[in-house]
C-alpha cells in the first residue's frame, strides 16, 4: 500500500516537471529554445541586439524624419515669393489691377498689391535709413506685386519660367525672386536625401549579417541538439525553425532598440533643430515619430531577422541535411 | 523482423565496414551483437537506423523495405525505433523531463499525452522523482536511465542500444540490462552492441558475432529451442533469380559513386 502510493507521488511528481502546454507543440517548443538561447546566453544575446539596434537606429532615424524632410523642402518654396517691381509710370489703381489680373495666369495662387505709399512706409519701418527718404521730396520706391506661386508650379524650373513671363509685362519693370538659393536647398536636400537611404542600406545590410552570422554560431553550438533530435526523427522543418524563430526575435528586440535610440536622438535634437529652424523664419519642425512609424521599424527588423537566419540557414549544413550525405 | 540481405557498407574503395552481411531477426527477440572495437557493430546500427546507406545489398524491418523508402519517410521510420546511446547524449540544460518528452514533441503528441507518457517511461525506469533534475546532476548509472526512457518512451518497435553499459560498473550495468530485457519481454526487439565479455556471460541471449565486417558467428542462447522468437537465423546464400539480379544493379551504380 505505501509503495503504491510512493510510486504515484513519484508520477505526480513527473507530470508536475511538464513546462507549460504551449512549448510541448512543434512552435511552441521552437520559441521556448528562441527564448532560453536569449536567457542562457544574455551578455552575448545583449551584445548582438545593440549591434543589430545600432545598425539599425540610423536608418530608423531617416524614416521617422522623412516626412518632416519632404516638408522642410516643400515649405521653404511654398512660402517664398515673386517680387514684381511695377515701372514707375504704373499709378496705384493700374497696379492693383494688374494684381488681379495676373490671378487669372496659370501657376498663380494670390497676389498681393504694395502701392509706393505702402512700400515707403514699410522702408522706413525696417531700414535705419528710412528718414533719409524724406530729404529726397518724393517717393522713390515702385509699386509692387507679391506674387505667391501655386503649389503645383513648385520647383526652381517653374518658378524660372514663371519670373520670365512676367517680366515680358510692359508695365513691370523688374521681377525678383532667387533661384539660385532654391536650387541650392534642393540640391542639397536630395543630396541629403541620396546619402541617407545609401548609409540606411548599407547599416541594414550589415544588421542583416549580423543577424545571419548569430544565427551560423547558433546552429554550431546547438549541434548537439539538432543531433540528437534527428536521431529521435525530428524532420529539417523541425530542426530549423528554433532558428528562424532566435532571428525573429533578435530582428524584434534589435527593432525595438533602434526605435529606442531614435525616439532619444531625435528628442535630443528636435530643440535646436526647431531653434534653428525659427533663425529662418522657417516653419519646420522636426516631429517625433507615430505609432505607426515605429510599428513599421519593428515589422521591418523582424522580417530583416528572419531574411537573415534563412539566409544563413540556406547554406547546408552537417547539422541540417539527412544522414549519409554531405554539404556540397 | 529485421532481415539483412548480403548487405554491405563500404565507407571508402576496399574498405568495408560491412562486408556481404546476411541474418533475420525474429521480433521481439533480444539479441546480442558482439565483435572487436571496429568489428563493425556500430556500422550495422546505423545501417538499421538508416544513418547510413549500404553500399549494396537489401535491409528491411518488417514491412518496410529500406530500398524503396523515400528520404522524406527516413525521420518517420526513427521515430519508431528507440536508439540509446554510450554516452547518452542528453540535453544538459533541460529537466529529465523535458529530455524524455522529446521524442513524443517530435511525433507530434499532445501535452496530456507527453506527460502520462513521459511520467510512466520515468517511473519504469525508476527515475520519477528525479524529473524535475538536469541530466548533469544525476549519476552515470540514472542518466543512461534517462537515455533508456527517451528510447522507450514513444513505444518503439526496435530499441538499438550501442554499448549501453560502456562507461558503467558491474552492478549498473546489471540494471540496465535488466531495464533493456524488461522491454524485450513486452515485445520490443532489442539488439545491444557490446563487447563486453562479463556481459556476454552474465545474459544468455542470442549473439550476433562480428568481425572485420563480416558475420562469422550466430549463437543462438540455451533458451533459443524453447523460445522460439528468440531463435536467430542466418539468411541462405542462395538468392531469387530477381533479387540477384537487383543486388547486382545496387552493387555496379554504388562502383559508379550514384
Amino acid at each position: 500500500m505505501a509503495n503504491r502510493r510512493t510510486s504515484e507521488t513519484a508520477l505526480t511528481n513527473a507530470s508536475l516537471a511538464a513546462g507549460p502546454k504551449w512549448t510541448y507543440t512543434h512552435r511552441g517548443y521552437a520559441l521556448a529554445q528562441s527564448f532560453r538561447q536569449l536567457r542562457q546566453r544574455k551578455f552575448a544575446s545583449f551584445i548582438t541586439l545593440m549591434v543589430f539596434g545600432i545598425s539599425l537606429a540610423l536608418p530608423a532615424i531617416i524614416l521617422f524624419s522623412a516626412g518632416s524632410l519632404a516638408k522642410l523642402g516643400n515649405h521653404n518654396i511654398e512660402q517664398e515669393s515673386l517680387t514684381v517691381y511695377l515701372s514707375m509710370q504704373v499709378n496705384d489703381l493700374d497696379g492693383a489691377s494688374l494684381a488681379q489680373q495676373l490671378l487669372l495666369r496659370e501657376g498663380i495662387d494670390r497676389t498681393s498689391y504694395v502701392s509706393r505709399d505702402e512700400a515707403l512706409a514699410m522702408f522706413k519701418e525696417q531700414s535705419d535709413i528710412g528718414d533719409a527718404l524724406a530729404a529726397l521730396g518724393n517717393n522713390p520706391l515702385p509699386g509692387a506685386i507679391i506674387v505667391y506661386p501655386d503649389v503645383d508650379m513648385l520647383g526652381a524650373v517653374g518658378l524660372k519660367q514663371l519670373a520670365n513671363s512676367l517680366a515680358m509685362s510692359p508695365s513691370i519693370d523688374r521681377v525678383q525672386f532667387d533661384f539660385r538659393w532654391v536650387k541650392r536647398l534642393q540640391a542639397v536636400l536630395s543630396l541629403a536625401r541620396l546619402v541617407g537611404w545609401v548609409l540606411a542600406g548599407f547599416l541594414t545590410l550589415s544588421a542583416l549579417l549580423v543577424i545571419g552570422n548569430t544565427i551560423r554560431l547558433e546552429l554550431l553550438r546547438k549541434q548537439t541538439e539538432l543531433d540528437v533530435s534527428r536521431l529521435l526523427g525530428a524532420k529539417r522543418s523541425f530542426l530549423v525553425r528554433p532558428l528562424v524563430y532566435t532571428g525573429a526575435l533578435y530582428g524584434f528586440l534589435g527593432g525595438l532598440v533602434a526605435c529606442v535610440i531614435a525616439l532619444i536622438t531625435i528628442s535630443w535634437i528636435k530643440t535646436p533643430a526647431d531653434q534653428l529652424s525659427g533663425l529662418y523664419q522657417s516653419a519646420f519642425q522636426l516631429e517625433m515619430p507615430t505609432a505607426s512609424q515605429c510599428f513599421t521599424v519593428l515589422l521591418i527588423a523582424t522580417c530583416l531577422g528572419v531574411l537573415g537566419s534563412i539566409v544563413s540557414l540556406a547554406r547546408p549544413s552537417n547539422h541540417l541535411l539527412p544522414f549519409g550525405t554531405k554539404p556540397v | 523482423m529485421i532481415r539483412f540481405e548480403n548487405v554491405s557498407l563500404e565507407y571508402t574503395p576496399g574498405r568495408f565496414a560491412l562486408h556481404d552481411v546476411s541474418f533475420s531477426q525474429p521480433a521481439g527477440a533480444f539479441t546480442f551483437l558482439t565483435g572487436h572495437s571496429g568489428a563493425g557493430k556500430s556500422s550495422l546500427l546505423k545501417l538499421i537506423a538508416r544513418l547510413e546507406k549500404p553500399t549494396a545489398g537489401f535491409i528491411s524491418i518488417d514491412t518496410i523495405d529500406y530500398d524503396t523508402l523515400k528520404p522524406r519517410h527516413e525521420p518517420l521510420l526513427r521515430q519508431q525505433m528507440g536508439i540509446v546511446f554510450q554516452d547518452n547524449q542528453l540535453l544538459n540544460d533541460r529537466s529529465v523531463f523535458d529530455n524524455v518528452a522529446l521524442p513524443l514533441i517530435i511525433g507530434g503528441y499532445r501535452y496530456n499525452d507527453i506527460k502520462k507518457r513521459v511520467a510512466a517511461a520515468l517511473e519504469r525506469v525508476g527515475l520519477a522523482s528525479k524529473a524535475f533534475e538536469l541530466p548533469i546532476r544525476l549519476s552515470g548509472g540514472e542518466q543512461q536511465r534517462v537515455g533508456i526512457a527517451r528510447a522507450v518512451v514513444a513505444k518503439p518497435k526496435v530499441l538499438l542500444a550501442d554499448e549501453p553499459t560502456g562507461n558503467l560498473d558491474a552492478q549498473i550495468s546489471a540494471e540496465i540490462m535488466q531495464l533493456l530485457m524488461q522491454f524485450s519481454a513486452s515485445g520490443v526487439t532489442v539488439l545491444v552492441a557490446t563487447h563486453d565479455q562479463g556481459l556476454l556471460e552474465t545474459f544468455d541471449f542470442p549473439q550476433l558475432t562480428l568481425h572485420g565486417g563480416k558475420l562469422v558467428d550466430i549463437h543462438n542462447s540455451s533458451q533459443a529451442t524453447a523460445h522460439t522468437q528468440n531463435t536467430w537465423q542466418e539468411q541462405p546464400s542462395s538468392q531469387p533469380a530477381a533479387r540477384e539480379s537487383r543486388i547486382k544493379r545496387r552493387q555496379t551504380s554504388s562502383r559508379h559513386g550514384e
